[in-house]
């Protein structure tokens, strides 16, 4: 009790907040970045640009937005490259621990699976990133999953994500899934969709500020993965 | 089964202040059964966690966190069982994420979902519910009522009322009773009902199915109704589209009638010549 | 909701060899319902040129009746058809006129000038004008419409392939659009002929 009261009983309260004040809270910054996959026949090709910024600013221009989970998987993320660091871990951790409790190395479609579960449980808290895990199935055919934010996910043929996904998807759909067109619907091969992706990138790359500087592609195949860089604009 | 039932007790509960960073727990013997094994969700460390949900998924937030919505759903239960119908849209804004996205989840053999709301919602609860009626089958050594599944799905995600949940979905299925067809969403409802359209498109495809339906249907003629009333909802609807998804629930369980590109269809419909009004 | 994406639209403009094109959708919408699916948004301002005007529907028709008046007047007092850069100041100036309660149209115009040369610009919806030599896009499917034309696009295109082009370029963008698309109209500009040709493209 206070000495200030005015009559018996009265209690003066110094902060009358019955919980502890927040100035904004605010845990997510848009890194920016662009990254595709696209499945062929029998591989599949994953990259992203290397560009990571914040608003203007370009912080780096040579931080992977891929990683090689293992000789059939490859994951690449964008968006907010601190909680992309952080999912990137947690499944490397968890696909180590499958790998010693079952002895053998997690198939694409069972990352696939875990990782939605990985979102979701961030439901209320989410990762700010765009995920797409791109391998090779169980049969060997490429496979591509992609992911919104809080783990909602498909598998597809082919799918651009992040800051110029909107330029890149339309350009992909006409010449990965032929829309539009009425003849020539054949399969394509590996050289046609990496003449492809190289194409969408430096389009990109002209129009949004957020990606640029080095294109990295992951090409997996039965072999396993091979990595590939090319130049990008760095304007 | 003791510890069974306890753990389903404080499935809602566990969601916590204590597990926000549960990183470290993956160091002390790591186990998949356990670590997937119920509901636990991450919540931010802050004193309303719903509006920070809120503040960073909204259409004027910064760095917002895009959910994809829209689409047209519909089911209806006719003599010859359950017809559902789906469209294959998802959208982010004004942007099309996806055109080929699977609205009908397959919960098991017998029991479908569809998806309208937060597709993430949806399959995730939906998958959840997929796991709980198998585990009743286990212990009862039955199947599960589609009244039954339909409420344990309600009642999850009734535990998370007010936390920004977004799910509005039919459960269908063929049991002991017949064929049965609920509407569940995340606000708590649930509902028996003979027909039932869910999403953005909803209204226009109720104009078709309510003018086109008779309990007395052939199966291809219900079928037939199911995909027209789709078609013109993604006609009419920006915000669905792609290709509709037609499943037939039956007694022998549901069958995958067929997928129909409305690119094409709408060419096919405009062919035909218009049907009498009555 | 943006005002600019109220009822949807799209329009897009490319330079060829000694011809231009200009191309858009046919949605009117109301947010997300579809009203009509025959609302062109390019109109032809003198022979040789075209004006595409994407933005809310109501600004769109009473800049296109503005436009059609200001060009006829500027015929009648100059005794000659008004050049494509000549057009693109007047849109500007009309549209700088409203900059504290603007109109909300995005225009885009194409045309051959007097010596057949090709002209494309758009401006903002205060009048800033973006002259390009390649092509220019405007409406709510512009992010798509970049790549694809950024993609699809290359110098000297004859008029059949640049038909092709921005064919392609508006109908694989409009695709990943909800709030355009459901038909298009593609105009190509030649200096002995337009040619307009409707596209069958998806319809939700």
């Amino acid at each position: 009790m206070s000495v200030f009261s005015t009559y018996p009983g009265q209690v003066i309260v110094d902060n009358p907040v019955s919980v502890p004040i927040e100035h904004r809270f605010d845990p997510y910054v848009d890194n920016g970045g662009t990254l595709l996959s696209i499945s062929g026949e029998d591989f599949c090709v994953v990259a992203a640009d290397t560009r990571q910024s914040e608003g203007y600013s370009i912080n780096s221009r040579y931080v992977p937005k891929s990683v090689k989970l293992s000789n059939k998987t490859v994951i690449s993320m964008g968006g907010c490259y601190a909680d992309c660091l952080t999912l990137t871990k947690k499944i490397q951790q968890s696909m180590e621990w499958y790998q010693h409790a079952h002895g053998k190395t997690m198939s694409t479609a069972a990352v696939a699976q875990m990782l939605s579960i990985m979102l979701y449980q961030k439901r209320f808290f989410p990762f700010y990133s765009w995920c797409i895990l791109g391998g090779l199935d169980e049969e060997g055919k490429g496979a591509v999953y992609t992911y919104d934010p809080v783990g909602s996910y498909e598998r597809e043929s082919c799918r651009c994500a992040g800051s110029a996904s909107s330029l890149i998807q339309p350009f992909l759909d006409n010449q990965i899934g032929f829309k539009n067109q009425e003849s020539n619907k054949t399969k394509l091969s590996l050289d046609q969709v990496l003449r492809i992706t190289k194409d969408s990138f430096t389009s990109a790359t002209e129009r949004d500020i957020y990606t640029g500087d080095y294109l990295e592609i992951f090409v997996i195949t039965s072999k396993g993965v091979e990595v590939q860089k090319m130049d990008l604009k760095k304007d | 089964m003791d510890t069974l039932v306890s753990k389903y007790a404080n499935a809602a509960s566990s969601a916590s202040f204590d597990n926000a960073d549960n990183l470290g727990d993956n160091l002390s013997g790591w186990d998949a059964a356990t670590k997937f094994a119920l509901p636990a969700f991450d919540i931010p460390m802050v004193a309303n966690p719903t509006d920070f949900l809120r503040a960073h998924t909204d259409a004027s937030a910064e760095n917002r966190i895009r959910i994809q919505h829209g689409t047209t759903t519909l089911a209806f239960k006719f003599q010859g069982g359950i017809i559902v119908a789906v469209d294959s849209r998802a959208s982010g804004g004004s942007y099309i994420a996806s055109q080929t996205v699977k609205k009908v989840i397959e919960i098991n053999p017998y029991l479908l979902g569809t998806m309208a709301g937060g597709a993430a919602d949806c399959q995730y609860w939906e998958r959840e519910l997929g796991r709980r009626c198998r585990l009743f089958e286990l212990r009862n050594k039955e199947r599960i009522s589609v009244a039954a599944a339909s409420k344990i799905l309600s009642n999850m995600v009734y535990d998370y009322k007010g936390m920004g949940l977004s799910m509005g979905t039919m459960i269908t299925g063929w049991d002991k009773t017949g064929p049965a067809l609920f509407y569940v969403d995340s606000d708590g409802t649930r509902m028996k009902g003979e027909r039932f359209s869910v999403g953005s498109g909803s209204t226009f495809a109720y104009g078709v199915l309510d003018t086109g339906y008779d309990y007395n249907l052939s199966v291809p003629d219900a079928i037939e109704l199911g995909r027209r009333a789709i078609y013109h909802a993604t006609h009419r609807d920006a915000y669905s589209g792609g290709s509709v998804n037609v499943f037939h629930v039956k007694e022998t369980g549901w069958e995958f009638i067929g997928n129909y590109d409305v690119g094409e269809l709408h060419w096919h419909y405009h062919a035909q010549p218009k049907g009498v009004i009555a | 909701m943006s005002i600019m994406e109220y009822n949807g639209g799209a329009v897009v403009a490319m330079v060829g060899k000694n011809c231009v094109a200009i191309a858009c959708d046919k949605r009117l919408g109301v947010q997300a319902m579809t009203i009509s699916t025959e609302f062109k948004k390019t109109f032809q301002a003198t022979p040789k040129t075209y004006i595409g005007l994407p933005g809310l529907a109501t600004d769109v028709q009473t800049l296109a009746e503005k436009f059609r008046f200001k060009v006829n007047m500027y015929r009648l007092k100059e005794e000659r058809e008004i050049e494509p850069r000549a057009l693109a100041h007047l849109v500007s100036s009309t549209l700088y006129e409203r900059r504290f309660g603007p109109w909300f149209v995005e225009p885009v115009i194409a045309g051959l000038d007097k010596e057949n040369r090709p002209f494309i610009c758009s401006t903002d919806l205060i009048g800033c004008i973006n002259f390009a030599k390649d092509f220019v896009v405007s409406g709510t499917t512009s992010n798509q419409l970049y790549g694809m034309c950024e993609s699809l696009w290359e110098p000297d295109l004859e008029p059949e392939d640049l038909f092709e082009t921005i064919s392609q370029s508006l109908m694989n963008a409009v695709d990943r659009d909800c709030l355009s698309g459901w038909g298009a109209e593609v105009t190509v500009i030649t200096p002995e002929k337009i040619i307009t040709r409707t596209l069958r493209s998806r319809q939700d």
